[in-house]
């Protein structure tokens, strides 16, 4: 079996050389121009040859070191990583965008904060609970209020805004 | 030399009102806290706090910027000496003997050498930046799109040399960084690349997300996957804070050499104050009298380095104000602040806004001595704040980002952008990727790539009419030699490794004639 970070470089590699594929492929549908009048798509076909070529040249090395080393090998990974933590505040951040619109700011705040103290300490539900309700309110009055950030409002946001006159 | 003091004294005017003032003292407080906490470096405060400049006017900002960068750097150490902690990676090299002054009961005489050391360093490194800019932005102003595409393109490989790792990764980063900058509309030909239809892509990928994702966010990520542990933390007194004599004697000289050495390695692109900090050591160490107690608390070993790392900051300073063009990822974020106040950064900058140039050298000036004056007695408070648990920091830090983000455009696609290169940076550091080449590749790219096309409009289609005028053959020579040296140093040692089988001895059978 493969150590984890050996099989991340090959993943690594890989998406490189299909980010250079597309990049460069696309790059040919735009006018090259010639090297008195550069078009648009000088310089993305250039770029684009010298990225196939060097993540080419990264994917042969990867796979090479690889099978230098033995399938049967397995890396060294060091000490357990959190991979829930590393994946929920990743989840938090995709999340937050996706229902900013319809939730507004606080809500969509206190829930995104919620799960991101959830995912770092589980076990300290009413803490994460308490803490997200402190922070959505705080950040709101620091940035709408205090920094005129103009944030999604709702009636929550507006009850707050006024809140004090 | 009357000019310069009339603007250094028109500088000073602006920069000691109230709110110049104000601004100078959150930097240098926000820059001290960034350093104390490891992983959250100046670069990741910087990122974070960049939309938030929106609020306040381009002098503001860059005066917020310096004071960040600069106390970053104090901040830095005091980790270092008292709990062996780095608080970022220009601080690596004070770990090993300042921690071992601080097992000695010597902590407080390293941290007030190291305080003393950085003002002297700010101080000599703004000098070299004031003096150093003006020139530089003078002779710039002859410059044509060929020597900026020559600058642009040197800067980039001397990057790849001096980034560390591997070279094909930073190759590959830079790759990427231009090739995520030629997203959106093509402003000489008005046409869209690669923007698949979106008409929120046909602006181009904002940098912001990019590197509020990349330097804030991974951040967050790389700090969460370790487990939690609690600092015990050191106090120290006031009255450990003086150094002996002997103390002094040594580490003064040794912090004048780090100022200048410092200001010069600065002047190069890469991660400069952590590449000064490391060449200032071995240099101590060579020149010192007792080489052996390097690594056993040696006091020019956190002199050098730490005044070292702060002039490197200055230095930094002087291609972004002369030429307009960043050659450290921290440089990028204070661009960033030009670009997002509609300045143009360039040789034009300093003769189009003196008063911008020279207030925010006058702030340097104060925000050092504010770092001082604030850091040795506020010791204990500072490192009071790694005690702050992770996971309730991280969240707010994620929270900061995201509000960030969304406050420049209020747009989806951006905070969509920050959660996917938050966990592409984190990814890629794990497979060794560095993250500073993509990020600056990005900001200089379409200069390069405006220069290439409009050099070669100029030259008729010559590309030897680009790279053979006087300046950029020039160039172009001394980036070669970022090249050509390690390898023929490589050569050399090879043969030298063999000379000594030479003699006497047949190639073919190894036995002796």
């Amino acid at each position: 079996m493969e150590g984890r970070s050996r099989v991340n470089e090959k993943i690594t590699a890989a998406i490189l050389l299909a980010f250079s594929l597309l990049y460069f492929f696309k790059g040919l549908n735009l006018e090259v121009g010639v090297p008195k009048n550069p078009g648009p798509g000088f310089i993305p076909v250039i770029i684009g040859i010298l990225l196939v070529s060097c993540a080419g040249f990264y994917m042969v090395r990867v796979f090479r070191k690889a099978d230098l080393e033995g399938k049967g090998k397995r890396t060294s990974e060091g000490e357990k990583k959190n991979y829930a933590a590393i994946l929920g505040i990743t989840a938090c951040a995709i999340l937050f965008p996706l229902v900013l619109e319809t939730l507004k700011f606080l809500m969509t705040t206190f829930v995104v904060s919620f799960f991101m103290f959830l995912v770092l300490k589980p076990k300290k539900r009413a803490f994460a609970l308490f803490l997200a309700a402190g922070m959505s309110v705080s950040s709101f009055l620091i940035f709408s209020r205090l920094l005129g950030v103009a944030l999604p409002m709702g009636f929550l946001e507006a009850f707050f805004f006024h809140l004090g006159g | 030399m009357w000019e310069i003091g009339q603007g250094l004294l028109g500088g000073f005017a602006t920069a000691l009102t109230p709110l110049y003032l104000y601004y100078a003292l959150v930097g240098a407080i926000l820059g001290t806290i960034t350093g104390v906490l490891p992983g959250l470096g100046p670069l990741g405060a910087m990122a974070i706090l960049l939309s938030f400049t929106l609020t306040m006017d381009a002098t503001g900002a860059m005066i917020l910027f310096a004071g960040i960068y600069y106390g970053a750097m104090y901040g830095g150490s005091t980790t270092s000496i008292l709990l062996n902690i780095p608080g970022e990676a220009a601080s690596v090299v004070t770990c090993i003997d300042g921690y071992q002054m601080a097992q000695r009961g010597r902590g407080g005489a390293a941290l007030a050498v190291s305080a003393v050391g950085s003002f002297m360093a700010g101080t000599i490194s703004i000098i070299g930046l004031m003096f150093a800019a003006l020139f530089l932005a003078d002779v710039a102003l002859r410059f044509g799109p060929a020597e900026f595409f020559a600058i642009g393109v040197c800067g980039l490989i001397l990057l790849v040399r001096l980034t560390g790792g591997s070279l094909l990764q930073s190759l590959i980063m830079i790759l990427v960084g231009i090739a995520l900058a030629t997203v959106g509309v093509d402003f000489l030909s008005g046409i869209e690349r690669f923007t698949f239809g979106s008409v929120e892509l046909s602006q181009g990928i904002d940098f912001l997300p990019v590197a509020m994702g990349i330097f804030g966010i991974a951040e967050v990520l790389t700090t969460v996957e370790q487990k939690e542990f609690q600092q015990k933390v050191k106090k120290v007194r006031l009255r450990e804070l003086l150094p002996n004599q002997r103390e002094w004697k040594r580490s003064m000289p040794a912090a004048l050499r780090g100022s200048i050495l410092g200001f010069f390695i600065g002047l190069i692109p890469g991660p400069s104050p952590v590449i000064a900090t490391f060449v200032s050591y071995v240099s101590e160490k060579r020149l010192s009298k007792t080489p052996e107690e390097f690594g056993n608390g040696a006091i020019e070993a956190v002199a050098g380095p730490e005044a070292a790392n702060n002039s490197a900051v200055g230095g930094a300073y002087v291609p972004l104000f002369a030429l307009g063009i960043p050659f450290t990822p921290a440089m990028a974020m204070v661009l960033g602040v030009l670009m997002i106040h509609g300045l143009t950064p360039g040789p034009n900058l300093i003769k189009d806004k003196p008063d911008l140039f020279w207030t925010v050298i006058a702030s340097m000036y104060i925000g050092n001595f504010m770092l001082i004056v604030l850091n040795l007695p506020l010791i204990n408070l500072f490192v009071r704040i790694l005690q702050v648990p992770k996971h309730i920091l991280m969240p707010v830090i994620v929270l900061i980002c995201i509000i960030g983000v969304y406050s420049v455009n209020a747009s989806q696609l951006d905070l969509f952008m920050l959660a996917v290169f938050g966990f592409v940076g984190y990814f890629l550091r794990r497979v060794g990727f560095q993250a500073a080449p993509l990020i600056l590749a990005m900001v200089i790219g379409p200069m390069i790539e405006t220069s290439l096309r409009q050099a070669l409009n100029i030259s008729g289609g010559s590309l030897a009419g680009v790279t053979f005028r006087p300046i950029c053959l020039t160039l172009f020579i001394l980036a070669s030699f970022t090249f050509v040296i390690p390898l023929a140093v490589k050569l050399f040692k090879k043969t030298r490794r063999r000379k000594p089988e030479d003699p006497g001895k047949d190639r073919k059978t190894g036995m002796m004639e």
